[in-house]
C-alpha cells in the first residue's frame, strides 16, 4: 500500500514538474504562440500603378481577370477526379495538366492551404462552363484579380514591358529585404521588361496586412453588433502611377509612317531627352505576354526571325552609315588640319596605296567643303579625312558624345556598340590596324556600330550645343489621386566643349542637306519648319562589285535606311532617328518618315499653344497636284542605289 | 447498539477524502461555468445536477450492506458486459463512436459504469480465491481474471473508445500487481509487453517501404491512428495529427503562474481546444487559472487518492481491500492520462479528468466510486 502511494505521489510529481516545465519555464514561448493563434492575417493587395502618356490618356490600366485557383488541401481527389473534369472543361493539353498537377501535388505544409493559380484569365466561356460545375470540384475557385491591361497593344510593348509569375528564385530574393510579413506572395505577378521590371518596386507599391480574430475552424469571429473583428498591422500603400514623356498621338503617327518590316524610331526632346515617341518593330502584344500565353505561342514568338521580343532603339546596334559622317567631320575640324573653307575634289573615287576606294557617286562630286560633303553625303571627303588623320581623332569625338558606350537609358536593355580605335584592333585578335579600317569607319562602315539610342543622343548633342543627354521616358510618379511623388529631370550624362562656329557649321551642312537642292535628306524637307538632317545606309553584306538596286536583293542582304534629325534646325525642339533594316537607301526610306513626325509633332505644338493649323503652300494654292509630294524627290540624289562603296575593296 | 456504530463509523469516515472531493468539485463546477460559454451551451447546471445525483448514489452507495454489494456483483458485471453488447444495437453514435445510450435528455455512457462493476468483479475473484502459500497467483489462477478483464475492454475498445479501455486495462494490470504474481506469471506478461512494443515498434517506427506490413495499425481507425503517430512524432505539423496536443500545451503554457484569469482564457474564448468542457477541462483550468492553482488541484488529487490508500490500509476484509485499491487505481490512472495527455507527456485519448470534465455518467460513476470507498472506511472492522 505504502508502494502505491510513493508511486502515485511520484507520477504526481512527474505531472507537477511537466506544468512547471510549460507554465513557468517556456511561458514566453507558448503566450506568444497562443497570441498568434487568435488572427489569421489576410492580405490586402495594393493596387499597382498605372501609367499614362503625356497627355494623361491611359497607356496600362488595371482590369478584372478571372483566375482559376486550386486550394490543395481542400481538393478532394484532385490528381484522380478534379484535375480531369477541370482538364475537359477548359480544354488543357496533356503537357498543361501535367503542369497543373504538378502545381498542386508539389504543394507543402501551410502552401496547401493557399489557393494556388492554376489557369489565369478565363475567357467568359471557359468561366461559365467552370462555374456550373464548381460544385463538383472541391478546392475550386475563380477570382477575379486586377490583371495588367496594355491599351496601347503591341506599340510600346517594349517600352512598357508586361508581367508574368514570380520565379521560386525570386519569391526568395524579393522576400529577403521584408523583414515582417512577405512582400511577394507565390502566384504574384511581377514586372517583365520595360518599365514594369524598371519600376517594379514603385508601381508595385506595398501589400497591406489585416488580422483578423479567428476561432480554431478559421472562421471569422464577429463582436456583438455582428462586425468582424479586424486590425490592420500594415497599411496598404497603393503602387505609384507614372506619367511618360510619351505623346500616344504622336506615337501612333510614327506607327503608321513607318512602314518597314523591322526597324526603330526614337523621338527624343533634344534639349531634354525626354522620349516623345519610339518604336521598335516588330514587336509582340504585352496582353499576351502576361497571361494566357501558351507554350507554343512563345515558341512562335521566340522562333521569329524578326526577334519581336528585341529592343532595336537600344539593344540591337547597325552600322551608322552616313549618319556617322558629323562625327568625322568635327573631329577634321578640330585637328585643326581642316578648316571650313578647306576642300578636297572628288573624283568619284579615292586613292590610297594601290586601292580605290569608290565614292556614292561615280562621276565624282568635284571640289567641295566639309559643308558640301556633308549636304551630299560625298565619301571621298571623309576619305582625305581619315588618311590625314587616322582612326584615333574620330573615335575620341564619337566617344565623347556617347558612343561606344550605353546611354542609361532606364526602361530596356542596350548594348554599348562599337567605336574602334588603333588600340582596338592592336591589341586584339582582329589583326593590325591599318589606314584602310580608318576609311571604312569615317563613313560609319566597318567596325562602327551604333545604336538608334546613341543616334539620338549625339544629333540632340550637335542640335543643342554639346550637352549630351541621358534618353528618359518618364516625366514623373504620382500618387493613385494624382499628386506629384517625383518629378524627373533632365539628366545630363557629360558636356561635350564644342567650338560654337564649328557646331554652326554643322547644323548648317545638316540644314543644308535636307533644305538645298542636292541635299540627300530632302525628303524630309517641311514649309512649317527647318528640318536638319543626314541620311545613312548602312551595308549589311558585302556583295561584289555587282551594283543592285534595293528591290532586287533578297531581304536579309538589303542596306538599312537611316535618318538621324532634329527641328527646328536653329533651335532645335525634337531629334527623330529613324533606322528601317534592310530598306535600301536612308533618303529615300527613312527621311519621309522623319518627316511625318515632324509635322505632327509641330502641328501637335501649334494646337497646344492655341495657333491655327499651319497652312500650307499647296492648299494656299489651293492645287492638288503640289510640290509638297514631288518636292523631296526633285532635290534627291540621282541615284538613291544601294552602292556597295568601300566595303567591297576591304584586305 | 446500532446507534453507536453508527456514530463510531461517521466519525471514522474519511474526511480528507470527502473534503478533497468537494473541494475539486467545487473547483469544477467553477471552470465548467468560463471552459462552456456562448455560444455554447451552458453545461454547469446539469453537471451540478448530476453531482447531486452522485452525492445521492454515492451516500447510497456508503450506507449499503457490503455483503449485499457483494452478492450484487455478478449481476451487475453481467448486466454491465449486457449493455455493452446491447450499444452496437440500439446505442447512439457520436463522434464517431457508439458508446452511449440515450435516455430522454440524458445520455448514458455504459462503459463509465463498466470500471466500477469491473473493480468490484475483480476484488470478488481476489477475494474468493487466495493465492496460497506462494503468497502470489499462478499464470492458470490468473487465466479468470484475466478473461473478467479482456472481455470488456474489448467490448469498449471495439465503440471504439480507446481511452476507456486503457483505463479499464490500467486499473485491472493495477489489481493484479496489487493481488501479487509469481515470477512465471511475471514474466508471461513480460513477454506479452515485449512482444506489444515489438508491433508499436514494427507498425509506427521502424522504416519500411509504404504501405507498411502492419500488426494492429491496419485494423484501427484513421484517428486513433493518427493520435498514436501524433505522440510518436511530436513534431509532425501543428494543424494535422498533433493538433489538439499542441493547441493544448499552447494553452497550458500560456497560462503561466497567475493565468490569464476566469473567463478571460483566449485558447478557450475563440475554441482552440477541442473537448474543452469534457477531455481538455484542465487546458481551460490551467490556462484560465495558472500554475499555482494547477498545483491546489493536484495536491487535491493527491489528498483524494491518498486518503483513497489510506481506507484499502485500513480495510480489514479481502475484498474491501481490492475495492479501495481498485477504485483508487482507477481514479488516480485518470488522472494521469488525462493531465498526461493535455500536457503532451501520453498520448491524447479520450478520457474525462474526474471531478473536473463534464459529463454525468463520469462524475456519477466517480461518484460510485467515492461511495464505495466511504463505504469500506466505515465499516472497517465491522466483519474481520
Amino acid at each position: 500500500m505504502l508502494i502505491l502511494g510513493v508511486i502515485s505521489l511520484a507520477v504526481f510529481a512527474v505531472l507537477a514538474g511537466q506544468l512547471y516545465r510549460l507554465m513557468i519555464v517556456r511561458y514566453d514561448h507558448y503566450l506568444g504562440l497562443s497570441s498568434e493563434n487568435q488572427f489569421k492575417y489576410v492580405r490586402i493587395r495594393a493596387h499597382r500603378g498605372l501609367v499614362y502618356d503625356s497627355r494623361g490618356s491611359l497607356l496600362v490600366a488595371a482590369r478584372p481577370s478571372l483566375d482559376l485557383m486550386i486550394t490543395p488541401a481542400f481538393c478532394v481527389a484532385c490528381a484522380t477526379e478534379v484535375l480531369p473534369k477541370l482538364g475537359k472543361l477548359l480544354e488543357w493539353d496533356p503537357e498543361q495538366g501535367a503542369k497543373v498537377e504538378q502545381l498542386v501535388t508539389s504543394a507543402k505544409g501551410t502552401q496547401r492551404y493557399q489557393p494556388l493559380v492554376a489557369q489565369v484569365d478565363l475567357t467568359q466561356d471557359q468561366f461559365d462552363m467552370v462555374a456550373a460545375s464548381l460544385y463538383r470540384l472541391p478546392g475550386v475557385e475563380i477570382d477575379p484579380v486586377p490583371h495588367r491591361e496594355y491599351r496601347s497593344g503591341a506599340s510600346l510593348a517594349h517600352i512598357l514591358g508586361y508581367m508574368n509569375e514570380i520565379s521560386s528564385a525570386e519569391f526568395l530574393r524579393f522576400n529577403q529585404e521584408s523583414d515582417e510579413r512577405p512582400a511577394y506572395a507565390i502566384g504574384d505577378y511581377v514586372g517583365r521588361r520595360g518599365l514594369e521590371r524598371a519600376f517594379e518596386p514603385e508601381l508595385r507599391g506595398r501589400d497591406g496586412w489585416v488580422r483578423e480574430v479567428v476561432n480554431a475552424r478559421g472562421e471569422v469571429v464577429r463582436d456583438e453588433d455582428g462586425e468582424i473583428i479586424r486590425q490592420t498591422e500594415v497599411q496598404a500603400v497603393a503602387g505609384e502611377s507614372l506619367v511618360l514623356s510619351i505623346d500616344s498621338r504622336l506615337q501612333a503617327v510614327a506607327e503608321s509612317a513607318f512602314t518597314a518590316d523591322a526597324g526603330a524610331i526614337v523621338a527624343m526632346e533634344s534639349k531634354t531627352g525626354f522620349i516623345r515617341a519610339i518604336l521598335s518593330r516588330p514587336s509582340f502584344d504585352p496582353n499576351e505576354m502576361t497571361g494566357r500565353v501558351s507554350a507554343h505561342r512563345l515558341r512562335v514568338i521566340n522562333e521569329d526571325p524578326l526577334h519581336p521580343m528585341l529592343f532595336r532603339p537600344g539593344a540591337q546596334h547597325y552600322h551608322a552609315g552616313s549618319t556617322f559622317k558629323v562625327v568625322s567631320g568635327l573631329a577634321a575640324l578640330e585637328s585643326g588640319l581642316f578648316t571650313p573653307e578647306s576642300q578636297v575634289y572628288c573624283p568619284g573615287g579615292y586613292q590610297m596605296g594601290n586601292r580605290w576606294w569608290r565614292c556614292d557617286l561615280e562621276s565624282g562630286h568635284g571640289s567641295l567643303t566639309l559643308r558640301q560633303a556633308i549636304k551630299v553625303s560625298c565619301d571621298v571627303y571623309f576619305y582625305r579625312v581619315a588618311d590625314v588623320l587616322g582612326l584615333d581623332p574620330v573615335a575620341r569625338v564619337a566617344r565623347a558624345f556617347g558612343l561606344g558606350e550605353t546611354t542609361n537609358f532606364r526602361l530596356a536593355a542596350e548594348v554599348p556598340g562599337v567605336i574602334p580605335d588603333r588600340s582596338y584592333y592592336d591589341g586584339g585578335v582582329r589583326g593590325r590596324y591599318s589606314k584602310g579600317l580608318a576609311l571604312n569607319a569615317v563613313i560609319g562602315q566597318g567596325d562602327i556600330n551604333v545604336t538608334p539610342l546613341q543616334m539620338a543622343v549625339l544629333y540632340s548633342a550637335i542640335a543643342n550645343g554639346g550637352t549630351v543627354l541621358v534618353p528618359q521616358a518618364v516625366l514623373r510618379s504620382e500618387t493613385p489621386s494624382g499628386e506629384v511623388i517625383h518629378e524627373f529631370s533632365p539628366e545630363v550624362a557629360r558636356k561635350v566643349e564644342i567650338d560654337e562656329r564649328f557646331r554652326a557649321l554643322l547644323v548648317s551642312a545638316l540644314k543644308a542637306a535636307v533644305n538645298e537642292p542636292g541635299g540627300t535628306g530632302g525628303a524630309a524637307r517641311l514649309e512649317e519648319v527647318v528640318v536638319a538632317g543626314k541620311t545613312g545606309t548602312a551595308q549589311v553584306a558585302k556583295l561584289g562589285a555587282v551594283r543592285l538596286r534595293a528591290s532586287q536583293m533578297k531581304y536579309w542582304l538589303r542596306d538599312h535606311a537611316w535618318f538621324a534629325s532634329f527641328a527646328p534646325a536653329d533651335d532645335p525642339d525634337l531629334t527623330v532617328i529613324v533606322l528601317a533594316e534592310h530598306s535600301g537607301f536612308g533618303g529615300l526610306n527613312a527621311a519621309p518618315v522623319a518627316a511625318k513626325i515632324f509635322r505632327a509633332y509641330f502641328e501637335m505644338k501649334r494646337a497646344d499653344n492655341g495657333l491655327p493649323p499651319f497652312v500650307h503652300r499647296a492648299s494656299r494654292e489651293s492645287a492638288p497636284a503640289s510640290t509638297e509630294s514631288s518636292a523631296p524627290l526633285e532635290h534627291d540624289d540621282p541615284p538613291p542605289d544601294a552602292t556597295l562603296s568601300g566595303t567591297q575593296d576591304l584586305p | 447498539m446500532e446507534m453507536e456504530l453508527r456514530h463510531r463509523s461517521v466519525s471514522n469516515a474519511p474526511w480528507t477524502l470527502a473534503l478533497a472531493v468537494v473541494g475539486i468539485s467545487a473547483l469544477g463546477i467553477y471552470n465548467l461555468v468560463s471552459a462552456a460559454r456562448p455560444p455554447a451551451e451552458s453545461v454547469w447546471k446539469p453537471q451540478l445536477l448530476f453531482l447531486g445525483m452522485g452525492l445521492v448514489a454515492a451516500l447510497v452507495v456508503a450506507l449499503v450492506d457490503p455483503r449485499l454489494i457483494r452478492k450484487l456483483t455478478v449481476p451487475l458485471f453481467v448486466a454491465n458486459l449486457i449493455a455493452l453488447v446491447a450499444l452496437r444495437f440500439v446505442g447512439t453514435r457520436a463522434k464517431g463512436a457508439l458508446s452511449w445510450f440515450q435516455l430522454g435528455p440524458f445520455r448514458v455512457q455504459p462503459a463509465e459504469f463498466m470500471k466500477i462493476a469491473l473493480v468490484l468483479m475483480l476484488a470478488r475473484y481476489f477475494h474468493q480465491q487466495r493465492p496460497g502459500l506462494a503468497k502470489s497467483y499462478s499464470l492458470r489462477q490468473m487465466l479468470v481474471p484475466l478473461a473478467i478483464a479482456i472481455v470488456p475492454i474489448g467490448l469498449v475498445l471495439s465503440q471504439p473508445d480507446l481511452g476507456t479501455a486503457l483505463m479499464l486495462a490500467f486499473t485491472s494490470a493495477t489489481l493484479f500487481a496489487f493481488a501479487g504474481l509469481s515470477r512465471r506469471t511475471l514474466i508471461a506478461l513480460g513477454i506479452l509487453a515485449a512482444f506489444s512494443a515489438v508491433v508499436l515498434w514494427n507498425d509506427y517506427l521502424r522504416p519500411q517501404s509504404e504501405p507498411r506490413t502492419t500488426v494492429i495499425r491496419k485494423l484501427m481507425k484513421p484517428h486513433q491512428d493518427a493520435r498514436i503517430r501524433g505522440w510518436l512524432d511530436p513534431s509532425s505539423e501543428v494543424r494535422s495529427t498533433n493538433y489538439h496536443a499542441t493547441q493544448s500545451k499552447i494553452a497550458v503554457g500560456s497560462g503561466g503562474a497567475w493565468g490569464k484569469g476566469w473567463k478571460k482564457g483566449t485558447q478557450t474564448g475563440l475554441r482552440f481546444l477541442p473537448e474543452q468542457h469534457t477531455d481538455f477541462i484542465f487546458s481551460v483550468f490551467a490556462e484560465e487559472q495558472g500554475f499555482v492553482l494547477c498545483m491546489l488541484l493536484l495536491a487535491l488529487y493527491s489528498a483524494l487518492i491518498a486518503s483513497s490508500l489510506a481506507v484499502a490500509l485500513a480495510a480489514k476484509d479481502r475484498f474491501g481491500v481490492f475495492v479501495a485499491v481498485g477504485i483508487t487505481a482507477m481514479i488516480f490512472w485518470q488522472i494521469f492520462e488525462n493531465i498526461g495527455m493535455v500536457t503532451g507527456l501520453v498520448p491524447i485519448t479520450g478520457l474525462p479528468l474526474p471531478l473536473m470534465s463534464y459529463g454525468g455518467s463520469s462524475l456519477i460513476s466517480t461518484m460510485i466510486g467515492i461511495g464505495l470507498l466511504v463505504n469500506v472506511a466505515i465499516r472497517r472492522g465491522s466483519f474481520a
